[in-house]
């Protein structure tokens, strides 16, 4: 396994933190563009993998916020790895649809995982406002990646819309 | 066999998250510093590159739309600059005008140029007075500079008046020093000339030259210009003296028309 494609990922992840997410968040809905790799990472590669991936990626997640969260960012990370290993095991993920509910599902439980280390007050409103909405964000996001992936999209098709 | 491979496959998952675990509450409860370390290292190595980048980026965008406000600024203070400058000429201006006092027995009547006409230099200008204000055909028209020349046709609310650069325009002078005659012209070559000054007169560069009052048309003593050069010719009967106009008639703005007093 090289981790070449992984340290990737956390750049990626870095980047999101500390450049796109002022501008890829929608009023107060952000891309929640970590959970998302974790959840791809999970789809296509082992167990292992998915779970240390999703480790680390906690940690780059939530190295710029409070040092307190750290470890709980990291473990909550590393803990949805594992669910979702656990469920593509078990459930059929071939479809598009599956994998947007795999995803939409999964952004959710971190979503609210998050929301509840925070200890944010009005907690109800801000499942509305932002683990359901991020989760639904993500997840179209999400089938951008999927359609693209399974080559649904491709340059020739697009370059014939016009 | 597949259920032992699922079996041992379950168990190292498990062995790897139960580290994980580990690693994750002992950042959790390992105190301030452990996780200082690890968020330090974290943030050194991916979210500094980032972090520059950023940075220098808001630093560019920054320093471009301040370079912008700074050349708005430029441009609103060059024309600010233009405009005081223009004020402060005409400042100037008007302030030779009030100390400007006209030759005894006359009031001045203040008038604007509305044109000038003339191919090479100027012969003829439009003033903003007419019969409306009691201008009459040929009154003198002078300036605080010196004489400029004489209404020739007057109209309601206009006059045009013809300048000492008219090649057609005389003016008897004499010299200020000497009280020497002569008649002004003006010839486009040579420009301003005093003629018809006798060979042995007594003229000097820089002697001003003055308006005689002879012909009735212009009073005494205005200023007509300095002499420029003089020339003595032994087979020509008078002097060849050429004279720098007092006034500038490239630039004719405020003008007066010269008016008698009467009580």
């Amino acid at each position: 396994m090289t981790i070449i494609p992984y340290l990737i990922y956390l750049l990626l992840v870095a980047l999101h933190v500390v450049i796109l997410k002022d501008v890829t968040t929608i009023y107060t809905v952000p891309l929640n563009l970590s959970a998302f790799l974790v959840l791809a990472v999970t789809l296509y590669k082992d167990d292992m993998t998915a779970i240390w991936f999703g480790f680390f990626a906690g940690l780059v997640m939530a190295a710029g916020g409070p040092p307190s969260q750290l470890g709980w960012q990291a473990l909550v990370m590393a803990s949805l790895a594992l669910v979702g290993c656990y469920v593509r095991v078990r459930l059929n993920l071939d479809s598009l649809k599956a994998k947007l509910i795999f995803v939409l599902g999964g952004i959710f439980l971190h979503n609210l995982s998050v929301l509840i280390i925070s200890r944010t007050d009005g907690f109800l409103f801000y499942v509305v406002s932002y683990a359901i909405t991020g989760a639904i964000y993500t997840t179209v996001i999400a089938w951008f990646f999927f359609m693209i992936k399974e080559k649904r999209i491709t340059a020739a098709r697009v370059k014939a819309l016009f | 066999m597949k259920w032992i491979s699922n079996l041992v496959s379950g168990y190292i998952r498990t062995f790897h998250f139960a580290v994980i675990c580990l690693l994750a509450l002992g950042l959790v409860f390992g105190g301030s510093q452990v996780t200082g370390v690890v968020s330090g290292v974290t943030v050194t190595v991916f979210y500094y590159p980032f972090s520059l980048l950023k940075n220098t980026v808001l630093n560019l965008v920054g320093v471009a739309e301040e370079n912008k406000r700074l050349q708005l600024t430029l441009r609103e203070a060059t024309l600010q600059l233009t405009r005081l400058q223009e004020i402060e000429r005409e400042n100037e201006r008007l302030h030779g005008i009030l100390n400007f006092e006209p030759p005894p027995g006359h009031i001045l009547l203040q008038a604007r140029v509305l044109s000038v006409s003339g191919t090479t230099t100027p012969v003829s200008a439009v003033i903003n007075r007419g019969e409306r204000d009691s201008v009459r055909i040929d009154m003198p028209i002078i300036n605080e500079q010196g004489l400029i020349g004489r209404v020739v046709s007057v109209f309601e609310n206009v006059a045009k008046i013809q300048l000492l650069t008219d090649p057609t325009h005389r003016l008897a002078a004499r010299v200020a020093t000497s009280r020497e005659m002569g008649i002004v012209k003006y010839r486009s070559r040579e420009g301003m000339i005093l003629d018809n000054l006798p060979i042995q007169g007594t003229i000097e560069i820089s002697d001003q030259i003055l308006s005689s009052g002879l012909g009735g048309i212009y009073p005494a003593g205005l200023v007509v210009g300095t002499v420029r050069t003089v020339e003595r010719l032994e087979e020509e009967p008078f002097c060849r003296v050429t004279i720098d106009p007092a006034a500038n008639f490239n630039s004719l703005e405020e003008l007066f028309v010269l008016r008698e007093h009467q009580p």
